[in-house]
């Protein structure tokens, strides 16, 4: 059994310490709003907080997480009121949704680390995240407006 | 922890007690159904399926008949409904339709099926919409009129309230399921009966998505999250190449692996059954299969059939069919002096959604019935796809259309294998299986959009006026392969690789378009933009080239050319006043197209630098006519999207195979966009008043020539095979 913090809370699970953690969350925990795209840390879509900091679910071993608290997209805030969260509501981001858990954990990981990011930062950190839909041109304006208002 | 284990039902969304569901059946008869109590009778609202349901309480559902895959339906759709019942849009709740037994719900212009593709659910349901919100406020005024004793023409409503004036009564949609008698018996509503728009509220306004807030909480459920009791996964190691299929299995050690349930061999992929998912991924690793490798498809490359098709483009004795004839474009042609002639390709795309392709299905234990969960964009079809598998009836298919993480034409009829060998898999166990595709799975599968090679020719009178022009396509058919049922080998016409090269709102007196069909070496099915994209490109590039032939600037050209058509003028001028088309910085320079999608149309012009051999879009500016907008936030937003869409396949995107096998695996070999990438975008909506159409797709067939011919103004070349790469020069 691997102990783990998910979201502020310990959860144990039995499987390999091998076991990428997306899949745990995923379908050992049914955290599923962190999304599998890739598998090789290509997209993004499965990023997670590990103590405050945006990692790939997907490249992330679970037995190597056991010490470290794990945020996911369900336990960013209580009420999905979080300045990211409602900048994306109020520039309407979202189209198909698969790839915006792992956008919205990245851009508040980015936010906590750096409050008032330039257009460049966002775009530099936002690189590692892909968007087949094409919404980038709202994710960037949301970022600025969750800036401005937190 | 919470484990979100789904029943397998789902809930209701109908609360508080009692409700009326109105359905607009075909033929124009209407259908309502009350149901009382606090669980309101949810099988008799299954039997009937309303497009409307009035809660007691005041809420009201609405159905949306199209699939979501992100592009907003699941709102501009209810919205039209909503605005015709004249409900109050703050009570509404929507639900996507999954099943049609009864024939309510399928999309008019579609055949009447639950299929949506072609950006065509808003063009085709809206008309049908606005008559089922007419008609259900109808049956509410002539209820309301019975219960008060008056006329119906006395009875008017505001957002979900009814209201006498005369004795200052009024009553809210919600308190008409309460009353005694419900008076079905209405005339018919007429074109007279619906909405002027000036008296729109709620068409033409921007509330927000409603499938958005959820979406931000990772909230939105896809079908790759479906997670049931005793559900088994499946991991697929499937055939190299297609058409080939396992002849030995040895999967010993696979078995041997705890957790592993079974390995089942199918017509083309041998599958692991695990109780966990990464056992099945483990498991997969171990099998050790021999494939028939017989397959024709053996003998492919991407690289030679690009030779093909050029050779086959300029061979004037292979058979080509007519797609468009205007005039007598091949004596004009022959007998023209100024005379111009391009040549254009495009490689093969992958589709690249982010969600990749899964199934969910169980099976019942008299394996001829079954609970499905799928992303697909067409509900009608899986269904009708699942009972052949089970050799069943489509009512014995328990069938839930699920969110899609994207599909841009992959999920149409291109996605029945997941299904069919979910369930063959389900039946095999006796259990739920969720089967599901790896990204390397997904690439390596991938039905690809066809490499296409254009030949255009034109001439020019004295005055450099256009007097004949055509456009020959070279490329295999995707509607001969994936829609065998409805292709007539007798007219050849694929609409999903030759539709926009009609050139119809060009004034051009002689026009043909023409396409030679290839044999199929790939997988191929249709892409967001369809022939759209590829055709728009070649066509663009050639009208800025015949343009500089004729001494003319892009602008006016185009203008002439388009002086039979108010709209193509109207978003031209748009683009090119938004832009200062023209006026670029030092350093860059502006690119226009001319290129609609289906009724929409639109222009974009791109703002390009090249440094170091590589090019760079800053800007983008875009006009569209979609007729009127909606739902204008979304409209935009979907504009946004296809542009960028567009961009990606310019820039960088190219899937090849070599020996049948296609050669990429992943995003590091098939990159889309990235937001590093993107320029500026602005996008103007110049609403003609016509009949809405759909802007799923229009923003990708503007791309190509606006990047290719500010390209030509930079280096001196036209870049006339796309993606471009990154050395122009």
């Amino acid at each position: 059994m691997i102990s783990l913090s998910i979201n502020n809370k310990l959860v144990e699970v039995d499987t390999d310490p091998s076991t990428p953690l997306l899949w745990v969350l995923r379908e050992h925990l049914g955290l599923v709003g962190t999304r599998f795209g890739c598998g090789a840390g290509l997209c993004g879509a499965c990023t997670v907080h590990i103590d405050g900091e945006a990692f790939f679910a997907c490249q992330t071993l679970v037995g190597d997480v056991a010490d470290g608290r794990v945020v996911t997209i369900e336990g960013l805030s209580k009420q999905g009121d979080h300045p990211v969260q409602r900048a994306w509501i109020a520039e309407q981001v979202p189209q198909c949704g698969y790839c915006q858990s792992g956008q919205i954990m990245r851009a508040a990981a980015l936010l906590a680390r750096n409050p008032q990011p330039n257009r460049q930062d966002i775009l530099d950190e936002m690189s590692a995240n892909l968007c087949r839909c094409g919404t980038y041109a709202r994710i960037v304006r949301a970022i600025e407006r969750a800036a401005e208002e937190a | 922890m919470i484990l979100q284990d789904m029943k397998p039902t789902r809930r209701s969304f109908l609360v508080g007690s009692g409700s009326l569901a109105f359905a607009l059946l075909a033929g124009g008869g209407v259908s309502v159904v009350r149901s009382a109590g606090a669980e309101p009778a949810t099988a008799g609202l299954r039997d009937i399926n309303g497009w409307v349901v009035i809660n007691r309480d005041g809420s009201i559902l609405i159905r949306f008949g199209a699939a979501e895959m992100g592009q907003g339906v699941n709102t501009s759709l209810p919205m039209i409904v909503a605005e015709e019942l004249d409900a109050y849009w703050a009570t509404v709740k929507v639900e996507q339709v999954s099943m049609d037994p009864d024939g309510i719900f399928g999309n008019p212009g579609f055949g009447g099926i639950l299929f949506s593709a072609g950006s065509s659910s808003l063009e085709g349901y809206f008309d049908h919409l606005r008559r089922a919100g007419a008609t259900a406020r109808r049956i509410l005024i002539h209820s309301a009129a019975a219960h008060w004793g008056v006329s119906p023409a006395q009875v008017t409503t505001e957002a979900g309230v009814l209201v006498n004036a005369a004795s200052g009564k009024r009553m809210a949609y919600g308190d008409v399921v309460a009353l005694p008698e419900i008076v079905t018996d209405i005339p018919a509503i007429t074109d007279a009966d619906l909405k002027p728009r000036a008296d729109w509220r709620i068409i033409g306004s921007d509330p927000g998505r409603l499938d958005i807030p959820g979406k931000t909480r990772g909230a939105a459920l896809y079908s790759i999250d479906v997670r049931l009791p005793g559900m088994l996964y499946a991991a697929q190691l499937l055939a190299p190449v297609e058409g080939e299929s396992p002849v030995a299995v040895s999967d010993r050690s696979a078995r041997d692996l705890p957790g592993v349930v079974q390995v089942v061999t199918l017509a083309n992929s041998v599958a692991v059954l695990a109780e966990r998912w990464e056992t099945a991924l483990a498991a997969r690793d171990l099998l050790d299969v021999t494939w028939s490798e017989g397959s024709a498809f053996r003998k492919y490359g991407s690289e030679q059939e690009l030779e093909e098709l050029s050779r086959a483009v300029d061979d004037a004795s292979l058979p080509a069919f007519a797609w468009e004839s205007r005039g007598d474009a091949a004596t004009a042609l022959a007998q023209g002096t100024r005379k111009h002639a391009a040549t254009y390709s495009t490689t093969h795309l992958y589709h690249a959604q982010m969600e990749p392709l899964n199934a969910v299905a169980s099976v019942d234990e008299d394996g001829k019935g079954a609970e499905v969960w799928l992303g697909t964009q067409s509900q009608t079809i899986s269904i009708g796809v699942a009972a052949g598998v089970l050799g069943t009836t489509p009512d014995r298919i328990r069938f839930h259309a699920m969110q899609m993480g994207g599909a841009f034409g992959r999920r149409t009829v291109f996605a029945r294998d997941l299904l069919r060998d979910a369930l063959l898999l389900s039946r095999a166990a006796g259990r739920p299986v969720k089967l599901m595709w790896t990204r390397e799975d997904d690439v390596k599968n991938g039905w690809l959009r066809p490499a296409t090679v254009h030949r255009l020719e034109a001439t020019l009178d004295a005055d450099g006026e256009v007097t004949a022009m055509s456009h020959r396509v070279a490329s295999p058919s995707i509607m001969q392969f994936a829609f065998p049922t409805r292709w007539n080998p007798e007219t050849g016409r694929d609409l999903l690789v030759m539709e926009g090269t009609e050139s119809t709102d060009y004034a051009i007196p002689h026009f043909r378009a023409e396409h030679v069909i290839t044999p199929r070496r790939c997988r191929v099915s249709a892409w967001r933009g369809i022939g759209w994209a590829p055709n728009c490109f070649a066509r663009e590039c050639f009208i800025d080239e015949l343009a500089e032939q004729a001494g003319a600037d892009q602008v006016t050209f185009r203008r002439n050319l388009l002086r039979n058509s108010p709209r193509g003028l109207a978003v031209l001028d748009a683009v090119v006043a938004m832009s200062g088309f023209g006026q670029a910085p030092q350093g860059r320079a502006h690119g226009l197209s001319f290129a609609g999608y289906k009724a929409t149309r639109g222009a974009g012009v791109a703002e390009v630098s090249v440094e170091d051999g590589r090019f760079r879009v800053h800007r983008f500016w875009a006009a569209v006519d979609p007729g009127f907008a909606v739902h204008p936030d979304n409209l935009r937003a979907q504009v946004e999207g296809g542009i960028l869409f567009g961009l990606s396949s310019l820039m960088r995107e190219r899937a090849s195979f070599t020996d049948g096998i296609i050669d990429q695996s992943n995003f590091y070999d098939y990159e889309p966009i990235r937001i590093s990438d993107i320029p500026e975008i602005e996008v103007r909506i110049v609403e003609s008043g016509a009949a809405p159409s759909g802007a799923g797709e229009i923003g990708v067939p503007m791309t190509g020539a606006a990047v290719a011919n500010a390209l030509r103004l930079l280096t001196g070349t036209t870049p006339r095979q796309m993606p471009f790469g990154v050395d122009v020069s």
